[in-house]
């Protein structure tokens, strides 16, 4: 199992390097940092205030190959400042990244997590349910849902919740952010609502399916035949035995709950990562934009390792080797 | 299981309800705005942004500030005790003395430990002025108007020895900052003769200098915060840490989620408010109509300021729940996002139900204009072609709609424009019709023919006469927008090609002068017709000096006429020239004048004493609330809907019913 994790330790590193080396040849190449300077700055900013803020930010330096100074290049500074975790200042406001990171993560997790634990086991029940009803018309009923659910767009339930819970029926504020413990709640429900409903629809369908196969199988017949109930069936035998596909599911979505959701927190206004993203991009803020893409692929890499070793621990059988 | 469904059903219930704020402000005097652009910064040097300006206009103060309620716009003293003359010397440079107000002190801040140890507060003396303007030059701040400011003397050579300093000295850039600009040495056209004066010199008239005494960028500042302030070892940067001399100070600053401003309990105003310092009680007088708009109510002029107790600015990124919010009553005052805007404000009046609501629309025409430029540099359209060149020129200029323009892509928000110079400033003049800018495509086509190109027709080559606009902007929206000026041109027989590129190439192409045509806009810095007909001035050519001067105009009589108009006081004779330019600029047309810019907002009837400005100007100051008439109206446009809540519960209920009791018959 040792040698399996250092291999896949080692995949995900070679993984790692390459998607620094694209964010290089994207932002520091194909980009033109003078776009970025003149964003930053403002279209009345003088040629040597531009000048300035290229010197200032490092983007003045030899892209690669410096003979006086090898180690002083771009793309020498670029992987130092990843690889150490050093990720220095905004190219929008000069704000230091980390203390951004620090600030939206909060934000992000109390979106993401009650998202995960209420989302999880609301669908994986209502899974059970219409597997657990199968054939029937809530079965039917389930199915036909989960497949109109899943095939509108997030920003129709993004819009469609704005409108009539936050401004039709008042409910819920249409939209902010406030960590203050009386009013927070208020301000995180219609966007977990949101996100859970938006997600109900694929989840349910794909956890049906996969209880519905387990359920077919060999030693259900069998605990049928001993006299299990049909609940008992399903709780005690087909859930644990279902289990790997869930945690597939559920480990795809952990590099998320740490990124946040961009459109989920870009329109309700909730200053979390995913916000942090969308900024980054309608800003032309490079730097922070770079480093949200190597967190995502760390965080990626960091879930498909954790995700193989959950498998040994969910069903005795897997062995990594 | 049940301790889990209740602790979901309280959390659920503490959950709703649309009340985006803590019932404790209700009863507040406090402001809700929402911003849709963080601040980039609230160092007063840097910070150029009309979002940075709506929070630093708070914190920090300038030597002098327009009148709140006149218009033109009328420079008055704030933290000096009166406006500055001009001082000719014998060598030519021109003077500035101010009298700083005494008893004006920063607010309170631990920084102040670093100069006088464990002092939390001090007076701001006339150093202050000096260090900032210091700061504007120093190369590492990164100041926008360092240009600006090289008119005073020295100030540049001041500039240099400092970056020299930096580069050659090992450690002079580990100095304290004050140390730094000390070894550095002084300006030598800034002086402070006592710590109540301040003494600027100029090296050449420039009367203009005055209102960037009215912009932050030349606010005092400490130098122990930006000592204190430096990032380094946890400390917060001097960016986002503010310590000024302004009427509210940093409550909270979050600025992607909430700025919240508190009053600065020890404010100059406060003590000076008695002897009616300007800027420090309401004004007593405005233009006409301002006591009929409410905006001199008894009781209120000559009060002191401020009246708001807290001012709370939310990030708003999208304007439609913002706006949404606003039509609920929880923010104030909110811009009109274009999807809503027939629905708010059809035809520049405000729609009955916001009217039955107690809304109330302004408009404000901004110091600004857009315009068509011609690259007076180019062989057809420019100077070199001559009367045939101006005539081509005045051609186009013809066959542009402004109005439908306006119409079109800005919901009409905006006048169209017939010079430069936009109204609110000393020359403009309402009644004045630029004989090209009127539609007349009859007289464009003769004008064309005159010139040369009759029915557009290039007689070089026997086709269409073809010319590029070239624009830095590649985006679906401005691309529509040019189409409509090339299919105006297309009705002449002209074909005009669309060259959009990136921003970076088009300045390239600006750079080496390869463009004819392109659309540019101008938003003042300062209310002066300077800071426009400076857009046309030779020695602010883009393509030969890199200026703001994108159509390379160049005329020796505008030039002379510019430089006699830029030095005088707004007398008849500033006028006169003003005139002057106007018509030179009419016959030549190096520009086609589009519009000047208008700002629609819309507020609540319990915001009150709010007169927009379009200028970026302290005003929060002047404003003010009533919390009782906003709490009741808030209370009556949000009593939540429930009985789809009920509905809901029922429908799930009657299905699942059924569907439980056939399976259970079944199984049996």
């Amino acid at each position: 199992m040792l040698a399996y994790l250092l291999r896949r330790l080692a995949w995900g590193a070679v993984t790692v390097v390459g998607v620094l080396l694209f964010l290089f040849w994207l932002f520091f190449l194909y980009a033109d940092p003078q776009d970025v300077a003149r964003r930053a700055l403002g279209e009345k900013a003088p040629p040597e205030a531009v000048a300035q803020w290229l010197a200032n930010h490092g983007y003045d330096k030899p892209a690669v190959w410096n003979p006086a100074a090898p180690l002083d290049t771009r793309l020498a500074d670029h992987l130092r400042r990843m690889l150490t975790f050093d990720f220095g200042k905004s190219d929008a406001d000069d704000t230091p990244i980390a203390a951004r990171l620090a600030d939206g993560i909060g934000p992000t997790l109390s979106v993401t997590v009650p998202l995960l634990l209420l989302g999880l086991p609301l669908a994986v029940s209502l899974a059970l349910l219409v597997a657990f009803f199968r054939e029937t018309y809530i079965d039917r009923a389930g199915v036909v849902l989960s497949v109109l659910a899943m095939s509108v767009s997030i920003l129709i339930y993004i819009l469609g919740g704005q409108f009539l819970l936050g401004k039709v029926l008042r409910w819920f504020p249409i939209s902010g952010f406030d960590p203050d413990p009386g009013v927070v709640l208020r301000f995180l429900a219609l966007p977990v609502l949101v996100g859970l409903v938006s997600h109900l629809g694929s989840d349910v369908r794909f956890y049906r399916a996969v209880f519905l196969e387990e359920s077919n199988r060999d030693y259900v017949r069998t605990a049928r035949a001993k006299g299990a109930s049909d609940a008992r069936v399903m709780a005690r035998h087909v859930l644990p035995n279902a289990l790997i596909p869930v945690l597939t599911n559920v480990s795809l979505a952990i590099p998320f709950l740490f990124t946040g959701s961009l459109l989920l927190e870009s329109f309700f206004g909730i200053p979390g990562l995913g916000s942090i993203t969308v900024e980054a991009i309608h800003a032309n803020d490079f730097a922070t934009l770079r480093v949200m893409v190597y967190l995502g692929a760390l965080l990626f890499v960091a879930a498909q390792v954790l995700t193989d070793v959950a498998y040994t621990l969910v069903d005795p059988r897997v062995r990594l080797g | 299981m049940k301790r889990i469904a209740a602790a979901l059903a309280l959390a659920f219930a503490a959950a709703c309800g649309n009340d985006p704020y803590p019932a404790s402000d209700a009863a507040s005097r406090v402001l809700y705005v929402p911003y849709a652009e963080a601040p980039k910064t609230l160092d007063p040097q840097v910070a150029y942004s009309v979002y940075d300006h709506e929070v630093i206009a708070n914190l920090y103060e300038t030597a002098l500030e327009y009148h709140y309620l006149k218009r033109p716009f009328e420079l008055i003293p704030a933290l000096v005790e009166a406006v500055p003359e001009p001082q000719p010397r014998a060598d030519g440079r021109i003077a500035y003395r101010f009298a700083l107000r005494r008893g004006v002190r920063f607010a309170a801040d631990p920084c102040f430990g670093l100069g006088t140890p464990g002092a939390t507060q001090r007076e701001v003396v006339a150093a202050d002025w000096a260090f900032a303007l210091q700061r504007i030059a120093d190369p590492k701040v990164g100041s926008p108007v360092g240009a600006t400011f090289a008119k005073i003397v020295g100030f540049s050579a001041f500039a240099e020895r400092l970056a020299q300093l930096r580069e050659r000295e090992p450690g002079f850039a580990a100095l304290r900052i004050d140390a730094q600009y000390a070894r550095a040495g002084p300006v030598e056209g800034i002086a402070t003769p006592d710590p109540w004066t301040l003494e600027i010199v100029l090296g050449e008239p420039y009367p203009q200098i005055l209102y960037w005494f009215a912009m932050p960028f030349t606010s005092p500042v400490a130098w122990e915060a930006v000592a204190a302030y430096d990032g380094e070892a946890g400390r917060p940067r001097f960016a986002e840490r503010a310590v000024g001399t302004g009427p509210y100070r940093i409550a909270e600053y979050a600025k992607r989620r909430r700025i919240a401003l508190e009053r600065n309990p020890t404010w100059w105003g406060v003590e000076h408010a008695g002897a009616g310092a300007p800027a420090a009680v309401y004004p007593i007088e405005g233009e006409p109509g301002d006591a009929e708009a409410g905006l001199l109510p008894d009781g209120v002029a000559g009060g002191p300021l401020p009246f708001l107790d807290r001012i709370e600015m939310r990030y708003e990124k999208e304007l439609i729940p913002s706006f949404t919010k606003f039509a609920q009553g929880w923010y104030d005052r909110s811009k009109i996002p274009k999807e809503s805007f027939d629905q708010a404000a059809r035809g520049g009046t405000l729609s009955p139900e916001m009217q039955a609501r107690g809304m109330r629309l302004d408009r404000t025409v901004m110091p600004g204009v857009y315009y068509v430029g011609f690259n007076m540099g180019d062989p057809v359209v420019g100077h070199a072609a001559g009367e045939r060149g101006r005539k081509l020129r005045q051609a186009m200029s013809l066959a542009i709609d402004a109005p439908e323009f306006l119409r079109v892509f800005l919901n009409g928000r905006g006048i169209p424009a017939q010079s430069p110079v936009p109204p609110g400033l000393f020359g403009y003049d309402e009644h004045y019709r630029n004989p090209y800018r009127q539609v007349d495509l009859a007289r464009a086509r003769r004008l064309l023919a005159e010139a040369g190109y009759a029915d557009g027709v290039d007689p070089a080559t026997g086709r269409a006469l073809r010319l590029t606009f070239d624009t830095g902007d590649p985006s679906v929206q401005a691309r529509l927008r040019y189409e409509f000026l090339v299919a105006a041109w297309r009705r002449l027989g002209i074909d005009v090609e669309v060259a959009a590129t990136s921003y970076n190439q088009f300045q390239e192409k600006v750079r080496r002068g390869a463009y004819q045509v392109f659309f540019w806009g101008w938003i003042a810095d300062y209310p002066d017709p300077e800071n426009f007909h400076f857009l046309l001035w030779s020695e602010m050519s883009q393509t030969r000096s890199g200026g703001p001067n994108s159509a390379n105009f160049s005329d020796p009589r505008f030039d002379a006429l510019f430089l006699d108009t830029r030095a005088r006081a707004n007398d008849a004779a500033r006028l006169a020239g003003i005139r002057r330019m106007r018509a030179l600029l009419e016959e030549e047309r190096p520009w086609i004048e589009m519009f000047h810019p208008e700002d629609y907002s819309l507020s609540h009837a319990w915001l009150r004493l709010a007169k927009p400005s379009g200028m970026t100007m302290p005003v929060h100051k002047y404003w003010t609330v009533d919390p009782a008439a906003r709490a009741a109206a808030r209370a009556a446009w949000n009593q939540p809907v429930r009985w789809p809540a009920y509905a809901l519960g029922a429908l799930v209920v009657a299905l699942l019913v059924p569907g439980v009791v056939t399976y259970l018959r079944e199984r049996q």
